[in-house]
């Protein structure tokens, strides 16, 4: 009994130290409904960031670019290459909606890694990126699906609906299934990669907090914005897939 | 590392709270309100959609309390989604208002002008060589036509030239041949002078030669 109980001392010590706040969350109530504010408050945040760039470096356009206007006309060049890459020459109303999923996303998850959030304290749960929250992710995800769907029904009508039994209608569960699995699919890849990159890092920093946690965070850089760019291009692929087609 | 951390979580649960039943009922009591919320469509099918992953990762977790922790923790829906969703869609009409229509436009009226621009080149171009060839022409004809002119007026110089040489020789065979007749008269009077004084002298000579009888 001894032993166990200053072995859970111990234990309670590296927990202390470590901080690992995993599921932890600051809840806010509006009606009988809870709301994960650290969610909300970053993801303001990011919003700010967003806006407020866009609207410094977008003012007055020259015909030959500053540096600001540079880098966001070659971020337009690229989602719009990446649009029409994936959807194809209909792409321009689907710009506003792929170019913020990309933005939002990198931004965010940028943030979670570079911003130094514990600065400011909670009194429960912490400030991190948004998208480590299950609730962004799957709320992206269903953006999309509702997008793609759209996208479908716009175009076709309701013979949209035909794509079920395309190829055979022996395929009919599997591409019922398919429905689920996208945004699924979608919003746990996002999901884990960030949330996972999260706990290496802090974990790593927990044990040897000087150099070594760098290269992972380096590499957690790399591969959020990846993720970002990868949830981008599936959902302009998405939508590319539903809208194509007899013309 | 993982295994700590979960061996580590509910320790500190069970440090916060005398016994590890009643956090497990608070939780449950905490999970509750969300679920049996105001019927939300979103978060229902999304709770559709996620129950069948997490009952699969709930039976296969050999700690089934942790795991529902775990499940209230990480997979908590409430109305952070809604939330998020309709922030994504301000920002994607803020952000299409500010950014993505204002400069793309800008951008592909700067491309229309210079494609403009540079088919205006190509064409003027075009212009250029023609003029040199015009150029080239004038020079040409302006030197043909001069050549003409000088070879022309070599002509005249010439014809005016042979005609005064002519005159001149003209005149001048005329002078000498008044200038031979002039010579041939005068001969023939000294010839017609020395006749008569021949014939003169000669009578003379016969006077003198013979005698006088």
């Amino acid at each position: 009994m001894d032993v166990i109980s200053s072995s859970i001392k111990t234990y309670n010590i590296w927990f202390e130290i470590s901080g690992v706040e995993v599921g932890q969350h600051l809840y806010w109530q509006i009606g009988g409904l809870q709301i994960h504010a650290q969610v909300l408050i970053t993801s303001w945040v990011v919003i700010a960031i967003l806006l407020v760039s866009v609207n410094i470096a977008v003012r007055n356009p020259q015909t030959i670019p500053t540096d600001g206007q540079n880098l966001f006309e070659y971020i337009l060049e690229f989602i719009r290459d990446l649009s029409k890459t994936q959807i194809g020459d209909e792409y321009g109303p689907w710009i506003p909606f792929i170019g913020t999923m990309f933005l939002f996303i990198f931004v965010s998850n940028w943030s979670g890694a570079l911003l130094p959030w514990k600065i400011i304290e909670l009194p429960h749960g912490e400030l991190a990126a948004p998208t480590n929250d299950i609730n962004t992710t799957v709320a992206l995800a269903l953006l999309t699906s509702v997008a793609y769907f759209y996208a479908g029904l716009s175009k076709k009508g309701l013979s949209y609906f035909e794509k079920y039994i395309k190829p055979t209608p022996i395929l009919l569960p599997i591409n019922i299934l398919e429905d689920f699995t996208k945004p699924l699919s979608l919003s746990f890849r996002l999901f884990g990669n960030i949330l996972a990159d999260e706990l290496v890092v802090v974990v790593l920093v927990s044990l040897v907090p000087l150099v070594i946690p760098i290269p992972v965070m380096l590499l957690g850089l790399f591969t959020s914005g990846i993720q970002a760019l990868i949830f981008a291009t599936l959902a302009a692929a998405y939508i590319g897939e539903s809208m194509e087609g007899h013309h | 590392m993982a295994s700590t951390v979960m061996a580590t979580k509910p320790i500190a649960l069970a440090k916060a709270s005398p016994s590890l039943s009643p956090r497990k009922i608070s939780i449950r009591a905490q999970a509750k309100p969300s679920s049996t919320s105001i019927p939300n469509l979103k978060s229902l099918t999304s709770k559709l959609l996620f129950s069948v992953p997490s009952i699969a990762m709930l039976a296969a977790t050999p700690l089934p309390a942790l795991a529902e922790m775990e499940k209230a923790g990480l997979f908590d829906f409430n109305l952070t989604l809604p939330i998020i969703a309709i922030e994504f869609l301000l920002l994607m009409v803020a952000l299409d208002k500010l950014y993505f229509s204002p400069l793309g436009a800008f951008m592909d009226a700067r491309d229309a002008k210079i494609r403009a621009e540079l088919s205006e080149v190509k064409d003027t171009s075009a212009e250029v060589k023609e003029l040199e060839e015009k150029a080239v022409a004038v020079m040409r004809a302006a030197r043909a036509e001069i050549a003409a002119a000088l070879s022309k007026m070599k002509k005249e110089m010439t014809a005016e030239l042979e005609v005064k040489l002519a005159e001149e020789q003209a005149r001048i065979e005329l002078e000498l041949a008044a200038a031979i007749d002039n010579l041939e008269k005068e001969k023939e009077e000294a010839l017609r002078v020395l006749d008569a004084q021949i014939d003169a002298l000669s009578e003379e000579i016969v006077r003198k030669v013979l005698p006088t009888t």
